[in-house]
């Protein structure tokens, strides 16, 4: 009799909790990546839980995060903050009323204070605001300072001088740029965005973006030809066959050790970077991609976007997190303590010189180059689906020599003009 | 003399009111399909709703986000058959691979059975070490042979050091070589399943019938072409059209190893259907390619089931 009093009161006792501590805390669902990344994201942002204890973040950890999210986000479920690749995944997202418009939550939590107003564009789908945009992404020439030294050599600011030096680290038995697709086979419209951007300029990019002129365009097929030139001539990874088999560590490993003097990489490869030339004991830095000119242009991307489901039952508590997230200071954290490519947000400078000098210099180059006219544009980010892939499935085509420059842009001229009537492209700040 | 006879029920009437017809047909007819009833309703709620919604799907445009689905009727197989050349490619990438594997494992696996079946001792041993292969994941026989095939630190590189020069080529690099490369793996894998399978029909063989081959003067050759081959023809056959099936299925080892690349070389209808439905946003493109490469599988399985009514032993 008497367990059962005990057992009766302790039954009354949860009964009477378990439906004030429900009320009490609200739990904002977010889905996130396995992996290295998430080990050193996942604790900076539970941080957020100590700031309201009413709202509580919780990051499950998801092997094939983007299939697994839109397919339950389809299906009705998905987690309360929606993460996608780009700008472009959300376009679909939006058509199909799987997320929120966001712009009541913009006003009210004030994210125009902080967000760079480009950057807010970019989530826009006919009008209304329904993205952020995360990790704000550029391409740059890193290279071996002990290679260079050795050698005498020093950075290349135009194609001329990248040809001329070209020559010379070949004819020292090294290999140029340490590349491959072999990780990673979307490689290879980093190369091509670059080209276009670095060759025929960003002008003419934005021009085609938005249908004044084709793909056809006589300097947006010479920078095809261009980048075709190179890769037959073996600057990246050693020849065509081996680009092809050519993986991450290898990347990585070649630069490093200084068997490759350079790399055109995104600035997310700073930490594996990082990391490698402090196994090998040797040097990097970095000078902006070679332009035809010799103006510094820095094309523009985005890692991913978050978003809020349309089917999540506390969309407020969900803004609230995007906010602490997305402020300048959570940023901030996240780029010193995760190297992090930073949300498009206004960073103090304080945070930036606390950065490697060599890393702060990419982002304030980046945030100069947007703010002079001197960016362009990474194809995942501004370009619709079909072309996206178009741009870095067929590019193999021509430098396996079963199409020509030219015809490679017509295909691709044929795709947009079908996206952009389709009115499928991603929004593009304008110039 | 009276004959004691029970007329037979003909009409459902007479049948209901009858005892021992009620019972037979809730044994044979009634208690039979509750067995299956769990599994059967299974079966229609994760293969034939969503096969026939598949096929629904393949003639809309449907992006693969969301609800908004446009009927289209047939245009998605226009375009396949038509106008999408990669789709072509594909197709005749996934007959050589076909080919591939109607050929080499069979061989190799017909081969190595016979072999393995005169060992007395240690057979077992021998056995195992050959199907290892098939027990591993893909993605760890990939990860494996893309670093055994690598020019620069695999098997080549090393005989090259060794002075022995040529075979240190990227060929999962090459178009000519990559369909090949993956096929040379994937079949590294497979054959030693193939091989057990072989092996135990050709214990099954009664060895009274090699005794009668030997006696007729039978040599080694005639007893696999009179004796083993006609003892283990139903599984050979049988494998064969799974094979042919499985070919059209290709997609993790060539998704692992080179996407489709380089430039389409080593695309199979699976990988460019992943690709259109999860990159390219064209899941009704892709839900048609589905549906073609059942429509192949169907009309493999109807060769054998016409064999089958031939009278071949399948």
């Amino acid at each position: 009799m008497k367990q059962f009093k005990i057992f009766f009161a302790v039954a009354v006792l949860i009964l009477a909790l378990a439906p004030v501590g429900a009320q009490d805390v609200t739990t904002v669902s977010m889905w996130f990546s396995e992996g290295s990344t998430l080990d050193c994201w996942g604790p900076l942002m539970l941080e957020f839980n100590e700031v309201d204890p009413s709202i509580q973040l919780e990051i499950v950890p998801q092997a094939d995060t983007w299939n697994v999210t839109r397919t339950a986000v389809a299906g009705g479920g998905g987690p309360d903050i929606v993460r996608t690749p780009g700008p472009s995944f959300v376009y679909e997202m939006a058509q199909a009323g799987l997320i929120l418009p966001m712009d009541a939550f913009a006003d009210e939590m004030g994210w125009g204070d902080f967000f760079f107003d480009w950057a807010l564009d970019l989530g826009l789908v006919d009008g209304q605001l329904y993205s952020l945009s995360d990790e704000l992404e550029t391409l740059v020439m890193y290279y071996n300072v002990e290679v260079f030294e050795e050698h005498g050599w020093t950075p290349p600011d135009t194609m001329d001088e990248l040809n001329a030096l070209a020559e010379e680290v070949e004819a020292a038995g090294l290999t140029v740029f340490s590349h491959g697709n072999a990780s990673w086979r979307p490689t290879n419209e980093h190369f091509v965005g670059e080209y276009w951007t670095q060759v025929a300029g960003p002008h003419k990019v934005y021009q085609a973006l938005s249908g004044e002129i084709p793909w056809t365009d006589e300097s947006l097929v010479e920078a095809i030809e261009l980048l075709d030139a190179h890769m037959q001539a073996g600057w990246y990874g050693g020849g065509v066959d081996l680009y092809f088999t050519n993986d991450g560590v290898y990347r990585r490993t070649s630069l490093a050790e200084g068997s490759a003097a350079m790399n055109i990489e995104g600035s997310w490869a700073i930490r594996g970077t990082v990391d490698y030339f402090g196994e090998s004991g040797q040097t990097w830095d970095w000078v902006p991609v070679p332009s035809h000119d010799g103006t510094d242009y820095f094309t523009i991307g985005m890692g991913n976007t978050s978003s809020i489901n349309a089917n999540s039952p506390h969309p407020e508590a969900a803004a609230q997190f995007l906010t602490w997230y997305f402020s300048p200071e959570t940023q901030g954290k996240m780029l010193t303590n995760c190297l992090k490519g930073p949300a498009p947000v206004a960073i103090g400078e304080d945070v930036l010189g606390a950065l490697d000098p060599r890393i702060a210099r990419i982002y304030a180059a980046l945030s100069d180059a947007s703010a002079n006219d001197r960016y362009g544009y990474t194809t995942w980010t501004f370009w619709p689906p079909k072309s996206d892939v178009y741009i870095y499935e067929e590019i193999e085509r021509v430098w396996t020599g079963e199409i020509t420059a030219m015809e490679y842009s017509q295909g691709l001229q044929e795709l947009f003009a079908e996206e952009l009537e389709a009115g499928d492209i991603p929004p593009i700040p304008t110039r | 003399m009276a004959v004691l006879t029970q007329k037979k029920p003909t009409t459902i009437l007479e049948k209901l009111n009858d005892e021992t017809w009620r019972r037979k047909f809730l044994r044979n007819v009634i208690i039979p399909w509750i067995f299956i009833a769990p599994l059967l309703l299974l079966h229609i709620y994760v293969v034939t709703i969503p096969a026939v919604q598949g096929i629904y799907m393949s003639m809309t445009d449907w992006k693969g986000v969301g609800q908004n689905a446009n009927f289209v009727g047939l245009d998605n197989y226009r375009e396949l058959f038509f106008e999408d050349e990669t789709f072509g490619k594909a197709l005749g990438n996934n007959i050589i691979w076909m080919i591939f594997f109607l050929t080499v494992p069979f061989i190799l696996a017909l081969f190595a059975a016979t072999m393995l079946s005169q060992i007395k001792r240690g057979g077992m041993v021998y056995r195992s070490i050959l199907f290892i292969p098939y027990v591993l994941a893909s993605v760890v026989t990939i990860t494996i042979w893309k670093n055994l095939l690598n020019p620069q630190r695999g098997v080549g590189a090393a005989l090259a050091e060794m002075g022995i020069q040529g075979f240190d080529i990227a060929y999962l690099g090459r178009p000519e070589t990559a369909l090949m490369s993956i096929a040379f793996i994937d079949n590294w894998h497979f054959w030693g399943f193939l091989m057990i399978l072989f092996l135990a029909a050709m214990q099954s063989i009664p060895p009274v019938l090699y005794d009668a081959a030997k006696i007729d003067g039978a040599n080694r050759w005639d007893e696999f072409r009179h004796v083993t081959l006609p003892g283990i023809r139903p599984v050979v056959l049988f494998m064969f059209m799974m094979v042919a099936i499985w070919s059209f299925l290709a997609f993790d080892y060539i998704f692992l190893s080179t996407q489709g690349g380089p430039g389409g070389a080593s695309e199979v209808i699976a990988t460019l259907l992943y690709k259109n439905a999860f990159f390219r946003f064209e899941a009704g493109y892709g839900a048609a390619m589905g549906v073609v490469i059942s429509i192949f599988a169907g009309f493999i399985i109807m060769i054998f089931v016409t064999l089958r009514r031939r009278g071949w032993d399948i």
